[in-house]
C-alpha cells in the first residue's frame, strides 16, 4: 500500500467513525463531535491528495483545508448555539426526547 | 491575476456588495436607532431598510452588463447568472415583505441581516464554477438558514426544527466535502471544467462512484429529495414562516442551479444512462432513483398531512423530483439549453408560488394561532383575498393552466421526453411524474375545499390583511398568473441569456 | 480503460460500496457496543467522577449559558485568524488591492465585535 493509499484509508476510517457516531449516539453534543470528525476526515483527504498530487507547488489543497477549518468552526458555533436553544426548552440534549413533531 | 484587477472584481460583485452593506446597515439601524422602539416599528423599519437594499441590488443587476470569468471559474458573471440572481433577490424581497408584520423575535436586525446574508451566499453559489467557492457559499447560505430557523424562541418546535435541520444539513455538508475531496484527488483540479477533464481517465474507478454519490447526496439534502428529505417537513412547519419561505424558495433555486452545474459541467463524461432497460452507471441513474422516490413518496405522504406547511413541505419534495427530471434531460447534450431554460423557468416560478403560499400561511397563522388545514374552514368568507391567493398558488403548484406551474411542468416533461436521441428513454420517468401530478391535484383540492366549501364558524370576524402582506401576495399571484399566461416573458430572456453564456 | 467491464458491474459496485460503507460502520459500532462495552447503567457508572470518593451533587451541574456564549464568540474570532496567516506570510509581495481586501475582511471582523459589544454580549451578568 502506497503512502497516499494509507492516508486515504485513515481518512475513510475517520469518516466512518464520525458517521457511526452521528447515527448511533443520541446526545446532540456527541453527534456534533461526529460531524466534526467527518469534516476533518475530508480535510485529511485534501492534504494527502495535495501532498501526493501532481502539483504540490500549487497550494490548492491547503487553501481548501484552511477554508474548511474556518467553516467547521462556524458550524460548531452555530450547532452549539442551537443545542443551547433546544436545551432551554427541553432541558435535555438527548435527541430521542427532542421528538415532538411527527408526520 | 489573469488580467482582472480588483476594480473589475468589485464592479462584477457590486450586487453582492450592496446586499452585504444592506445587511450591516440593517443590523446597526436596528441596534442603534431603534433600540427602544416597539417591536412592530422595529420590524417595519428593518424591513424597509432590507427591502431598499434588495431594490438597489436589483437596480445594479438590471443596469450592469458585467461579463467576467475570473481564475478559471472561481467567479463567473454573465447574463445567465445575473438572471438567476434577479430571481433570488426578488424572492428575498418577498420574504422580507411577509416578515414586515411578524413579531416572533426581538432580534429584528439580526433576522433581516441573516436573510440578506443567506441571499448573498446563494448569489455566490450561482456565480461560481469552482468547488471551494461552491462549498464556502453553500455553507454561508446554510448556516444563515439554520439560525433563521431557530429565531422563534417562543415555541419549542422552532428550536427542535432548527436542530434537526442543522444536524441533517451538516452531515450532508460533511458528505459533500468528503466527496469533493475525492473529486479533487481524482481529477487534480478544483474548477468544474478541469474536473471534467481530469475525471476522464478515471471513468470506472470505484472511488469516483463514491465521490459522485456523496456529492449528489449532499446536494440532495439541500433540495430535499427522498431519501434525504427527513428534515424538510419539520423545518417547514417549525421554523418562523418567512424563514421557512426562504428555505423553500431561494435556497432551492440556487441549489438546483449549482447542482446542475456540478453534474453537467463537473461530471461531464460520467453521465451513464437513466433510460429504461439500459441503465448505465453514472450520475443519471442516481438522479433517476432520487426523482422516482421523491415524486412517489412526496405526493403520497402529502395526502395524509393535516398541517398546511407540512403539506407544502411534502409537495416541495415532490416538486424537487420533477426538477430532477429536467436535470436529467440536461445530461443529454442535444437537449441541454432547452432543458436548462425549462429548469430555470420551473424553479423561478415555483419559488414565487411557494413564497406566496407561505405568505398566506403566515397571515393565517398570525390570526388563527395555528396552521392546521381544518382551521381554514370558511376562509373564503372571512377573507376573499386570502382564499383567492391561496387558490392561485395551490392550483399553480398542482399544474393547472393557465398558471405558471402548468407551463413549468409542461416544459420540464417535454425536455425530458426529447432528451434521449435514441428514443423515448426517459418516458418511464415522465409517466410516473404525470401520474403523480394527478395524485397531487387531490390534496391541493382538499385544502381549497376546506377554504371554499366547508362552512366555518359563522360568528368569526373578517381577517384584516395588512398592506405589506397584501402587496406581496397580490404581486406574487399576479406574477404566477402572468408568467403562466405569457411564459415568453421569462423564457425569451432566459433563452437569450443561455445562448450568450459561457457554454452552460 | 484497457478492457471495458460490464456496465452493470460498475453500478453494482457503486451500490455495494455505498451500502458497505454505511452499514458496515453501523454494524461495527453495534458489535463494539455488544461485545466490548455492553450498557451497564448503575450508580457507579453514572457517577460524575470515578475517583474513589463518593460523588456529591448532581452530574448535570448548571453552567450559566453566558459561559457558552463567550466560548462561541471566542471560537469564531479565534479561527478567523487562520486567514491572517497566509496574509502575513506573503505580506511583502502583496499588491495594494490585496492589502485593501484583507483590511475589508478585518473590518468585517471588527464589525462583528462591535455588534457583540453593542448587543451587550461581552458584559458578564
Amino acid at each position: 500500500m502506497g503512502e497516499l493509499a494509507r492516508y486515504l484509508v485513515l481518512a475513510a476510517l475517520l469518516f466512518g467513525i464520525g458517521l457511526a457516531g452521528v447515527l448511533t449516539r443520541r446526545n446532540a453534543i456527541v453527534v456534533l463531535i461526529g460531524i466534526e470528525l467527518m469534516l476533518n476526515a475530508a480535510n485529511l483527504n485534501f492534504i494527502a491528495f495535495w501532498r501526493h498530487g501532481p502539483h504540490p507547488e500549487a497550494l490548492t489543497g491547503v487553501m481548501f483545508v484552511l477554508f474548511a477549518i474556518a467553516i467547521a468552526a462556524a458550524e460548531a458555533a452555530v450547532g452549539l448555539a442551537l443545542v443551547i436553544a433546544v436545551y432551554r426548552h427541553y432541558r435535555t440534549t438527548n435527541l430521542d426526547q427532542i421528538e415532538e413533531m411527527k408526520g | 491575476m489573469t488580467g482582472v484587477g480588483y476594480s473589475d472584481l468589485l464592479a462584477a460583485l457590486a450586487p453582492e456588495t450592496a446586499l452585504v452593506l444592506a445587511a450591516v446597515a440593517v443590523l446597526f439601524v436596528d441596534m442603534g436607532l431603534m433600540r427602544s422602539a416597539p417591536l412592530r416599528q422595529r420590524f417595519l423599519t428593518a424591513c424597509a431598510v432590507a427591502g431598499l437594499g434588495c431594490l438597489v441590488t436589483l437596480g445594479i443587476l438590471a443596469s450592469s452588463g458585467a461579463h467576467l470569468r475570473f481564475l478559471d471559474g472561481v467567479l463567473v458573471v454573465d447574463s445567465l447568472t445575473q438572471w438567476v440572481k434577479v430571481f433570488l433577490v426578488v424572492l428575498t424581497l418577498f420574504t422580507a415583505g411577509i416578515s414586515a408584520q411578524a413579531e416572533f423575535t426581538e432580534h429584528v436586525g439580526e433576522y433581516f441581516a441573516l436573510v440578506l446574508l443567506a441571499t448573498v451566499g446563494m448569489m455566490f453559489l450561482v456565480s461560481t464554477e469552482e468547488i471551494l467557492m461552491i462549498f464556502v457559499s453553500l455553507e454561508l447560505t446554510s448556516l444563515s438558514l439554520y439560525v433563521l430557523a431557530a429565531l422563534d424562541k417562543r415555541t419549542r418546535h422552532a428550536s427542535e426544527a432548527a436542530l434537526k435541520y442543522f444536524l441533517f444539513g451538516s452531515v450532508a455538508a460533511a458528505f459533500t466535502l468528503f466527496g469533493l475531496s475525492l473529486v479533487y484527488g481524482l481529477s487534480g483540479a478544483t474548477n468544474l471544467t478541469g474536473i471534467a477533464a481530469g475525471l476522464r481517465a478515471h471513468r470506472s474507478d470505484p472511488l469516483l462512484a463514491v465521490a459522485v454519490v456523496m456529492v449528489i447526496m449532499g446536494f440532495g439534502f439541500k433540495v430535499a429529495v427522498v431519501p434525504f428529505h427527513l428534515w424538510a417537513p419539520d423545518a417547514y412547519e417549525g421554523a418562523p414562516v418567512p424563514a421557512a419561505a426562504l428555505i423553500a424558495s431561494g435556497s432551492k433555486v440556487a441549489s438546483f442551479f449549482v447542482l446542475a452545474k456540478i453534474a453537467v459541467l463537473g461530471f461531464a463524461g460520467v453521465e451513464g444512462s437513466g433510460a429504461w432497460g439500459q441503465l448505465r452507471a453514472g450520475w443519471l441513474p442516481v438522479l433517476a432513483v432520487l426523482a422516482v422516490g421523491s415524486m412517489v413518496l412526496g405526493n403520497l405522504t402529502a395526502i395524509a398531512q393535516g398541517h398546511l406547511r407540512r403539506l407544502l413541505a411534502y409537495s416541495a419534495i415532490a416538486h424537487a423530483g420533477y426538477v430532477l427530471l429536467g436535470l436529467m434531460a440536461m445530461g443529454y447534450p442535444s437537449q441541454r439549453s432547452a432543458a436548462l431554460a425549462a429548469v430555470l423557468y420551473y424553479v423561478a416560478t415555483y419559488g414565487l408560488t411557494t413564497v406566496g403560499a407561505f405568505g398566506v400561511a403566515s397571515v393565517i397563522e398570525r390570526v388563527l394561532g395555528n396552521g392546521r388545514i381544518d382551521a381554514l374552514a370558511g376562509l373564503s368568507r372571512r377573507s376573499p383575498l386570502l382564499a383567492l391567493c391561496l387558490m392561485v398558488f395551490l392550483l399553480s403548484l398542482a399544474g393547472i393552466p393557465p398558471l405558471a406551474g402548468f407551463f413549468g411542468k409542461f416544459g420540464l416533461f417535454t425536455a425530458a421526453m426529447g432528451a434521449d436521441p435514441a428514443g423515448l428513454g426517459l418516458l418511464w420517468l415522465v409517466g410516473i411524474a404525470i401520474a403523480m401530478s394527478t395524485v397531487s391535484l387531490y390534496y391541493y383540492l382538499r385544502v381549497l375545499k376546506q377554504a371554499y366549501v366547508v362552512a366555518g364558524d359563522e360568528e368569526a370576524s373578517r381577517i384584516v390583511v395588512p398592506w405589506t402582506d397584501r402587496l406581496v401576495l397580490i404581486a406574487a399571484a399576479v406574477g404566477v398568473f402572468l408568467l403562466g399566461a405569457l411564459p415568453e416573458l421569462l423564457l425569451g430572456p432566459l433563452a437569450r441569456a443561455i445562448a450568450g453564456g459561457n457554454g452552460f | 480503460m484497457p478492457s471495458a467491464p460490464h456496465p452493470y458491474l460498475f453500478l453494482a459496485l457503486m451500490l455495494a460500496v455505498g451500502l458497505v460503507f454505511c452499514l458496515g460502520m453501523l454494524g461495527l459500532a453495534r458489535l463494539w457496543a455488544v461485545w466490548v462495552s455492553p450498557p451497564k447503567p448503575g450508580l457507579t457508572k453514572g457517577a460524575a467522577y470515578e475517583c474513589g470518593l463518593a460523588p456529591q451533587g448532581d452530574v448535570g451541574i448548571r453552567f450559566q449559558s453566558q459561559y457558552y456564549l463567550y466560548a462561541i464568540i471566542f471560537l469564531v474570532f479565534d479561527v478567523e485568524t487562520v486567514f491572517l496567516l497566509p496574509f502575513a506570510v506573503s505580506f511583502t509581495g502583496l499588491a495594494p488591492g490585496a492589502f485593501v481586501a484583507i483590511m475589508v475582511f478585518l473590518l468585517l471582523l471588527v464589525e462583528g465585535l462591535v455588534w457583540a459589544w453593542g448587543k451587550g454580549l461581552l458584559r458578564w451578568r
